[in-house]
């Protein structure tokens, strides 16, 4: 079709990369004047590399990947925008059914409470180290994720050391089952649909879900790069409206039958309709509550957890990164556009009051000191 | 100097393999996977994974220094040549260094690797469109033989029907040759 920007859009196949599914099935990007192909590809990796390089115009992408690319740290990648939040909870941590019985053995109040902490875990842990046995093993799906994070977080919280007491390893998402089946993994945090895969294979249980860890948390985003954006304004808004649409279509209940059939088609995320629609119940939200807004405060959390855990240079200037990559204005303009389409336009323009960051174990963010909120963690290795 | 080639497509690993025999490595491995063990074991200095390779995030979470991992894990890229990069980002390559080589000795092995990855590329296109090809003369073929059949037409007059039909509608004879099996098709009550 003539008149139409070709864009090359890079997904993961998990179930959060349903906008950009959804946007390319139901012809919004068409509407909005694109011609868009979705790549599927098999690691975060090559989406960043992919993107960097021009061979992707844009991606689903982990919202940490995005803070972290073109940062000296991680010495790969070009540096990247984040106009747009793809969506908030999501994923979940999941152990294997012997670790969880092992678990309940020493801690059953721990496992039966309302937020089961890593508590029970922390007694085996120290059980396991007087009998000498070998760490246990989780895996999350990158180092720079929420997974990794959500995972560290929780462990460390209830005094478990994710450096020393355990090991934290990295397995691509369609291979955590059968790890965790297999015994080479004994827990991981991940992304639906794989928790409910787990659970429906009887391999799994699921302990912690990202909406209770931190009700609506971040996770993934729209990512391109800075260089991309400057030269393509045009197709960039047109992308984010596209996205955007279909992210309200996405949360709409009636829409769940046909999503859940989107998604479990081959090309995209390619699993049970019955595990894809769990999630989607449960858990992800891709618009209601200005969801999509990019918002600084959760940059500056993901960041606050890079100083935690020494993944960026001690004088990095937090905040200008959290400004240059995470683009609510971007987000706004494009929101604004399409008006009533989305009402209330209103949630939009007042989308940028901060909303508190409420984990699960009430300690308090303030984004105004990411650095002392991370020091401040019995366990922490953020040189203060 | 030790490579491992991780590659889920087998016939693509034992190409590349193959090649870089023919450069300065000692040992060359290929796998599927990423398995821990394996790769311990064998403490390759040069890791070349496809890009289609979900194991590519295991691997590059090895550039992060962790109290666990004993060599120091960089990937490969020579920012001395410009567009190296992006041209093993296309072709589908990534190396990864363990314990700083030199780049003088990595480059030729992802030479190596790219260029049998186009090799594998084009092979399979070549027959994907040989395989297009045969399947549309056997098409053309079998409508030929309805005409024959349906309109008391000799072979060459059919397949000049054919042509026709195609020219008129802009279209490629073996897709004319389809529709019109298809449309015998369902006359014939075969799509119910």
């Amino acid at each position: 079709m003539s008149g139409l920007a070709d864009l090359t859009l890079g997904f993961i196949p998990l179930t959060d990369c349903a906008p950009l599914v959804v946007a390319k099935s139901l012809g919004l990007f068409a509407q909005e004047g694109l011609e868009v192909s979705l790549s599927r590809e098999a690691s975060w990796a090559t989406i960043r590399d992919k993107v960097t390089v021009g061979a992707l115009d844009g991606a689903h992408m982990l919202a940490p990947m995005a803070l972290a690319s073109g940062l000296a740290s991680d010495g790969s990648g070009a540096p990247m925008l984040a106009p747009l939040a793809l969506n908030l909870n999501g994923s979940a941590i999941t152990v294997s059914l012997g670790l969880a019985a092992a678990m309940r053995a020493l801690d059953p109040e721990g496992m039966a409470a309302e937020i089961i902490t890593a508590r029970p875990l922390a007694r085996l842990v120290e059980q396991r180290k007087e009998h000498g046995a070998p760490p246990l093993i989780f895996a999350v799906v990158f180092p720079h994720s929420m997974h990794n994070y959500a995972l560290r977080y929780w462990l460390a919280q209830a005094g478990v050391d994710p450096d020393r007491d355990v090991r934290l390893v990295v397995t691509p998402p369609p291979r955590m089952v059968d790890h965790l089946q297999s015994g080479g993994i004994d827990g991981f945090c991940v992304g639906a649909p794989w928790n409910a895969v787990a659970m429906s294979e009887g391999v799994g249980e699921m302990l912690i879900k990202a909406s209770t860890f931190w009700p609506g948390g971040p996770d993934k985003v729209f990512g391109l790069t800075q260089a991309w954006a400057e030269r393509h304004p045009g197709e960039l808004r047109a992308a984010l409206r596209a996205l955007l649409r279909a992210a309200a279509w996405c949360d709409e209940p009636g829409n769940h039958a046909e999503l859940v059939a989107l998604l479990s088609r081959p090309e995209h995320v390619g699993a049970e309709p019955e595990v894809v629609a769990r999630a989607l119940r449960q858990e992800i939200v891709f618009h209601r509550g200005a969801a999509g807004l990019p918002r600084r405060e959760h940059a500056l959390w993901f960041l606050s957890q890079m100083v935690r855990w020494a993944q960026v240079a001690d004088d990095l200037d937090l905040a200008a990164v959290a400004d240059r990559v995470y683009r609510p204005d971007l987000f706004r303009e494009a929101a604004l556009s399409l008006g009533p389409i989305l009402g209330p336009a209103q949630a939009f323009e007042d989308g940028a009051a901060s909303v508190p960051a409420a984990l699960f174990d009430g300690v308090s963010f303030d984004p105004g000191d990411a650095r002392g909120y991370a020091a401040g963690f019995a366990i922490s290795r953020a040189r203060a | 100097m030790r490579v491992l080639v991780i590659d889920p497509d087998p016939a693509r690993a034992a190409l590349v393999a193959e090649g870089l025999r023919g450069v300065d490595p000692l040992e060359v491995r290929k796998a599927a996977t990423y398995d821990e063990t394996e790769v311990a074991a064998f403490a390759p200095d040069v890791v070349v994974v496809a890009s289609d390779s979900p194991d590519r995030d295991t691997l590059d979470s090895l550039r992060e220094i962790s109290p666990s991992s004993q060599r120091a894990v960089v990937m490969f890229v020579d920012r001395s040549e410009p567009g190296l990069a992006e041209q093993a980002v296309r072709a589908g390559v990534a190396a990864y260094i363990v314990d700083g080589l030199s780049p003088a000795r990595v480059r030729p092995i992802l030479d190596v690797a790219m260029s049998r990855f186009a090799l594998i590329q084009q092979l399979r296109g070549d027959l994907a469109k040989a395989k297009a090809d045969l399947e549309s003369r056997k098409t053309v073929e079998r409508a030929k033989g309805l005409l024959m059949k349906e309109r008391g037409l000799d072979e060459d007059g059919a397949y000049r029907l054919l042509r026709k039909l195609a020219m008129d509608r802009g279209k490629p004879i073996g897709s004319v040759a389809a529709d019109l099996l298809a449309f015998a098709g369902v006359l014939k009550g075969d799509a119910s």
